[in-house]
This record gives C-alpha cells, sequence and structure tokens, in this order.
C-alpha cells in the first residue's frame, strides 16, 4: 500500500492507495487519513479485501486506540464494506455516515464502533483542535452521499466527484488535465445521475477554497486543476441528461 | 494456516444450520396436518358413533401428539436461530483473527506494530467463547432433536392401532383407514427429517471436534 502525505502543517493528510497487492478485480480505491496530535479519522476506508494491508500501512502513522474515526461517504462496499472488521479492531471508534444509510451500513457489522449519523445538512468532525467539515453531495452518486472539507488544509475529500478509471499504477497527481478528462468522463456520465444535483454541488463548493480536491479512485487534483475540474465537470451532462 | 481451514468450516457450518432450519420447517407444515388429520378422523369418527367407538379416543391422542411436535420443533427453532447467531459470530470473529495476523504480518517494522495485540487477543477470545458455546448448544439441540423423534415413533404406533379400530367400522372403513395412512405417512416424513437435522449436526460435531 502506497503512502503519501499531502498535507502537513500543526497535522497531517495521508493518502493511502495504489496496493500492488491488489486483486486485480476489484476497483482500486484511495483512503485519506487525517492525523492530528491524539486522534486519527480515516475518511472510506475501503473494502474488506483491502482491510489488512490498509490497518498495516495506517499503523506506520498511529496506533491502533489513536484512530477514533471513520467517515464513510456512502454505503458501497468499496467504500465502508471493511466495517465489521474495523468494528473487531477499534471498538471504541465512531463511524460517520449519512443517517440515511444506517440501517444499510449496519449489514457490514456494527457492533461495538458508535454509528454517528450525518443529518442531509451535514455537520462537522471534531479532531483535537481540528474542525473538518461535513459537505452535502446527495446525488453524487449516492442519494446520501457527503465529502470532507478541511478548511485550514484547504482540501476536499470529494468521494466519487471526481474519480477517473485508470490502469493500477497511475500516478497519484494529475499533471495533465485534459488527458485526464478522458479517465474520467464515463465515470461520471455513468455513475452521476443528475445534472442538477451536480450544478448544486458545484455551486456549494466553488464557495470553498480548495488547494487539493481528493477523490476515492484515481488521481488528486492540486491547485488550478481543481477549477478546471469544476469547469469541466460543469460542462458535462450526466446520468438521466445522457 | 489452521485458522484459514476454520474459516471454510465455518462457511460450511452456514449451511448445515441453514438446512437444519429449511428441515425444522417442513416437520412443521407435517406436524399441523397430522393435527388436520386428528380434527377430521374425530368428525368422521363422530358419525360413526359406535362402530368407530375405538377410533375416539385415538383421535384425541393422535392430536396430541401433534401438539406436542409442533411446541418442541417450535423450541428447536429458537435453538437453531441461536446456533446460526453464533455461526455468524464464529465466522465475523475467525475472520477478522485471521485478517489481525496478516496486518501484524504486513506491518512488522512500523511504529505501532504492537498496537494491534490487545484487539487481536480479544477477537481470539471471542472466537474460542463461540466455540465452545456452539459446542455446548449442539449437543442440546441433538438431545431436542432426539426427544422430538418420540413423538414421530408413537404416532406410528397409534397408526397403526388406528387401522385395526378402523376395520371395524363398516363403511366408515374406508374414511378412517386413510387417515391411519396419513398420520402414518406424516410421522415417517418427520422421522426422516428429523434424522436429516440430525445427521447434520453430527457431520458439524465430528469436524468440530
Amino acid at each position: 500500500m502506497k503512502m503519501t502525505k499531502i498535507y502537513e502543517g500543526n497535522y497531517q493528510w495521508i493518502m493511502f492507495g495504489r496496493d500492488v497487492n491488489k486483486p486485480a478485480n476489484i476497483i482500486d480505491t484511495n483512503q485519506y487519513m487525517v492525523r492530528t496530535a491524539r486522534r486519527c479519522l480515516l475518511m472510506d476506508p475501503g473494502g474488506v479485501e483491502l482491510f489488512a494491508p490498509m490497518l498495516a500501512a495506517v499503523l506506520h502513522h498511529a496506533p491502533v486506540e489513536e484512530i477514533t474515526d471513520l467517515f464513510a461517504s456512502h454505503q458501497d462496499p468499496d467504500i465502508i464494506s471493511s466495517l465489521g472488521l474495523w468494528d473487531q479492531a477499534l471498538p471504541k471508534a465512531k463511524l460517520h455516515a449519512s443517517k440515511l444509510w444506517e440501517g444499510f451500513i449496519r449489514h457490514f457489522g456494527c457492533e461495538s464502533i458508535e454509528y454517528v449519523g450525518i443529518p442531509d445538512n451535514g455537520g462537522s468532525i471534531k479532531l483535537d483542535s481540528t474542525e473538518l467539515k461535513i459537505i452535502p453531495a446527495h446525488y453524487l452518486h449516492s442519494s446520501a452521499n457527503f465529502h470532507i472539507y478541511d478548511a485550514q488544509a484547504k482540501i476536499l475529500m470529494s468521494g466519487d466527484v471526481g474519480a477517473a478509471l485508470e490502469p493500477s499504477g497511475a500516478p497519484i497527481y494529475v499533471d495533465n488535465f485534459d488527458a485526464h478528462t478522458e479517465h474520467m468522463r464515463y465515470f461520471h456520465q455513468r455513475w452521476m445521475p443528475s445534472n442538477q444535483a451536480k450544478r448544486v454541488w458545484i455551486e456549494r463548493v466553488r464557495k470553498l477554497e480548495i488547494d487539493i480536491m481528493a477523490p476515492q479512485h484515481g488521481r488528486v487534483f492540486k491547485g488550478d486543476d481543481v477549477k478546471r475540474f469544476l469547469d469541466w465537470f460543469e460542462a458535462l451532462d450526466v446520468g438521466v441528461a445522457v | 494456516m489452521v485458522m484459514k481451514k476454520k474459516t471454510s468450516q465455518t462457511k460450511s457450518k452456514f449451511v448445515a444450520v441453514a438446512s437444519i432450519a429449511a428441515e425444522l420447517s417442513e416437520v412443521m407444515d407435517v406436524a399441523k396436518e397430522i393435527s388436520l388429520a386428528a380434527a377430521n378422523a374425530k368428525a368422521i369418527a363422530f358419525r360413526a358413533g359406535e362402530k368407530a367407538r375405538g377410533f375416539q379416543p385415538i383421535t384425541d391422542f393422535i392430536n396430541e401428539l401433534a401438539k406436542e411436535t409442533i411446541e418442541k420443533v417450535n423450541r428447536i427453532n429458537e435453538h437453531a436461530m441461536l446456533l446460526y447467531q453464533l455461526t455468524v459470530e464464529e465466522y465475523r470473529t475467525t475472520d477478522a483473527f485471521n485478517k489481525f495476523e496478516e496486518v501484524i504480518r504486513l506491518a512488522q517494522g512500523s511504529a505501532n506494530e504492537s498496537s494491534l495485540k490487545a484487539s487481536s487477543d480479544l477477537v481470539q477470545q471471542r472466537m474460542h467463547d463461540c466455540r465452545k458455546r456452539f459446542q455446548v448448544n449442539i449437543d442440546q439441540l441433538l438431545d431436542q432433536l432426539q426427544e422430538v423423534m418420540h413423538p414421530a415413533r408413537a404416532a406410528r404406533v397409534i397408526a397403526a392401532n388406528s387401522r385395526i379400530e378402523a376395520s371395524q367400522a363398516g363403511e366408515y372403513l374406508q374414511s378412517l383407514q386413510a387417515v391411519a395412512e396419513s398420520v402414518d405417512h406424516a410421522a415417517q416424513i418427520i422421522h426422516d427429517n428429523v434424522q436429516g437435522c440430525r445427521s447434520a449436526l453430527i457431520v458439524i460435531n465430528f469436524s468440530e471436534k
């Protein structure tokens, strides 16, 4: 499991992904962690197949007892089907995920971990002195979907928005935006159901200061590529409009 | 390696426990049929009057046996459900334990590799507890299944007596003989199904030991 520090301040953002031992027939995913002094938040910690390499990688940065929070952007198996295993490893942790999906996500196993249901209008997660905003991204693609925004690090963890399907071993960062759109087009047209939902989200995130946009699949956007992505996505017809 | 094998054993347990539930559901249906046959026989015997005098107490007895079977099967079903829950819990803890072993192997040399030990020990403890509880419950379930075979055996004896009584019921002979046949057939099905459950459990029990 490759580990990349994407922000270093008085706390860190670490990206995990590009696991060379991942079975070939499951989609590659990016997992993210915010590490503060005594706490860690794992965002979209991944599927069952990924649990062991993911936790082993996390242990390079934090002990188990400091992994205090998990976040699931939505209910898909590549996002959170490992929950039953985290539940056995982290008996005192909290899972922040949509209230709407609670009864569904619990099917993955959630007896010890506290399920903190996120209301439709979002909320926040406090890690030591760091506050992360939970931004609604409904119908992108899931009917109850959220992203994480860190105003200090200026990072938006954007779930499936900005995702790309590329052969394994792709670089971490987008280096040629125009070329990269070819890896994103099908994914967004096919998985994102609604232009209206897309416009609402774009309007919402344009108000945020974003240096890094970190999706759950594919490459991370930096600097001007974030704005380029929002413009490209705005112009793209998706879902029922296609 | 041993633990990996245990995971596949747990998977076969799911199938065995689920098949027990299916067999018991059929036993329940058949017991209800016996109860219905008893009510039917009672009506026939009432109409037959003096000619079926010996048959009347038999119908009550058949009904009692059906009721007893239904009650026993209900209790067994509850027990089988507990066994299923233990199988799920064992599957989860065994899977987690295997994965934790993998994490510890992959995290060798990391700063926090030992921090998973407490969770790993706890999961291992839960896994062993599940196996112990499963063992205790499987033995109890085998006993309960043995018990439910008693009314089925008694029903077959009663069916034989019913045939004799039916032979003296004149024009009601055929109707009452049909009742006796149906009770006998139902008791045979119950016996076979329960025996099937016992065999499945004995296989699990053997592989556990």
